[in-house]
């Protein structure tokens, strides 16, 4: 079991299917704001929005008094999201579900890597710390959101152009 | 003589959706503690001690078992020599929405018109309990007592779920083999494995899926008809495994209600492949003198 402490310092190495558990401070964003923070980068616009991508994780969540956990990660407007962003230093995705042989190239490239975990919201919140929007708060549980998480479980299911769906 | 009064219906109703919410069953824990003994999938395993985990802090904590707390959707069962308050559905109504305050729900309920629901212009409610119920399905009961249940439905089972004919040539094998191709398919791209299969065959759309609803409402992961185990058994041959890393165990298990049949070689199969807490259910009983007036 490999602790990751975000932001991240260095480039990280990691092996698909290794164990991981997250600390520190992460973003959350799923269909609504990641298209939008993917333009926000590619017009060189984040500083104005007080966003640093370097050495991110992003996980793919709503934020409500409902507790977080995954979104499928292949829907559109994320999947197509996580080359840009990985471009712009997020360095672990963590989500659900297949990703396509493109994204998981484009997260090599980029020394990116792409981790699932189980939807189990109750175990989330108790490994929240805080929490706070950080951009598009007219998104509402869809805003960017920045929590403080102690220990979040994941595992690695893209890493260095390699996946755990291979059966797909 | 104990008179049931609308708050009391209320409270009933607002601790079945959270009980149904936060905790998992005695037959989900012992179905999942089998499913982690026979796993030999080390990342399959993991998975599964992290859900069980997960409906341990649930319970203990009241928390939900997922931030998707789901569609209610309720089942009343009404004994016949039941005779019901006036208001009572309302008060079903408002049980509904104190439960979905108190857990709380996920505040998504769409605001605005038919098109701005639908296209979803108009933003989200910021109340949980703005988000109202399906519509009630009812069935009777013989004897004189009212069963209530509330089944929170997630909406990544929504996705993979499917009602539609199946032109059986009055061959079961040709029937199961359909199911098990639906099911096979949807488990795949489900994302939250293990799944739960429930399958309702009926004379028309809105029977079947109806029927497909009842099936969740009854089933036990515990006892589980031949024809259950078999499209289970078919579905974990896939090797997708919980959360789609591989492993013996990507259906939990299966839940199939055949209701009446039209004299046709067509049968309305409609699934829902359910996700790995479902199905989030909890059930109230109210006995005859609960309602007497």
């Amino acid at each position: 079991m490999k602790k990751v402490y975000c932001p991240i310092k260095g480039e990280l190495s990691l092996e698909l299917y290794e164990e991981i558990e997250i600390y520190g401070k992460i973003f959350t964003g799923r269909d609504a704001v990641l298209p939008k923070i993917a333009t926000l980068y590619q017009e060189g616009r984040l500083s104005e929005f007080g966003i640093d991508l370097a050495g991110s994780v992003i996980f793919h969540t709503a934020v409500s008094d409902a507790g977080i956990g995954p979104t499928s990660s292949n829907k559109f407007d994320i999947e197509s999201t996580i080359p840009i962003l990985s471009k712009a230093g997020v360095k672990l995705h963590l989500g659900k579900g297949a990703l396509k042989k493109d994204t998981i190239d484009a997260l090599k490239e980029n020394q990116s890597y792409f981790a699932i975990t189980p939807p189990t919201s109750a175990l989330f919140s108790s490994k929240i710390l805080s929490q706070r929007v950080v951009a598009f708060s007219d998104e509402g549980i869809e805003a960017l959101h920045e929590l403080e998480v102690a220990g979040i479980p994941a595992i690695i299911a893209a890493a260095n152009g390699k996946t755990v769906f291979g059966y797909l | 003589m104990r008179r049931l009064t609308s708050d009391k219906i209320i409270g009933n109703v607002a601790n079945t959706l959270i009980k149904a919410s936060v905790s998992f069953r005695t037959d989900q824990i012992k179905r999942y503690e089998a499913a982690l003994e026979a796993e030999t999938n080390m990342q399959a395993k993991w998975v599964l001690t992290n859900i069980l985990e997960n409906a341990k802090v649930g319970d203990e904590q009241k928390l939900p078992l997922c931030d998707d707390t789901g569609i209610p959707h309720v089942f009343l069962e009404i004994g016949d020599g039941v005779s019901l308050p006036a208001g009572f559905l309302k008060a079903v109504d408002q049980g509904i929405a104190q439960g979905l305050q108190k857990l709380p729900g996920r505040p998504m309920a769409v605001r605005g018109n038919d098109v701005e629901r639908l296209t979803q212009e108009a933003g989200l409610y910021s109340d949980p309990e703005k988000l109202i119920p399906a519509p009630i399905q009812v069935r009777r009961l013989p004897g004189e007592k009212v069963k209530l249940t509330v089944l929170m439905l997630g909406g990544g089972p929504e996705i993979r779920g499917k009602t539609m004919r199946v032109f059986h040539k009055h061959s079961l094998e040709v029937i199961s083999n359909e199911m098990i191709s639906w099911a096979k398919e949807g488990a795949t791209l489900l994302g939250c494995q293990p799944c739960v299969l429930a399958f309702g065959i009926g004379r028309t759309n809105v029977e079947a899926a109806s029927l497909a609803l009842e099936a969740m409402k009854d089933g036990d992961l515990l006892e589980q008809s031949n024809l259950e185990q078999y499209l289970t058994d078919e579905v974990n041959k896939s090797n997708v495994g919980p959360l789609g890393v591989g492993g013996s165990t990507t259906a939990l298990g299966t839940f199939i209600k055949v209701g009446p049949q039209r004299a046709s070689g067509v049968r309305v199969v409609s699934l829902r492949v359910g996700c790995c807490f479902d199905p989030r259910k909890a059930t109230y009983q109210w006995s005859a003198q609960d309602f007497d007036q």
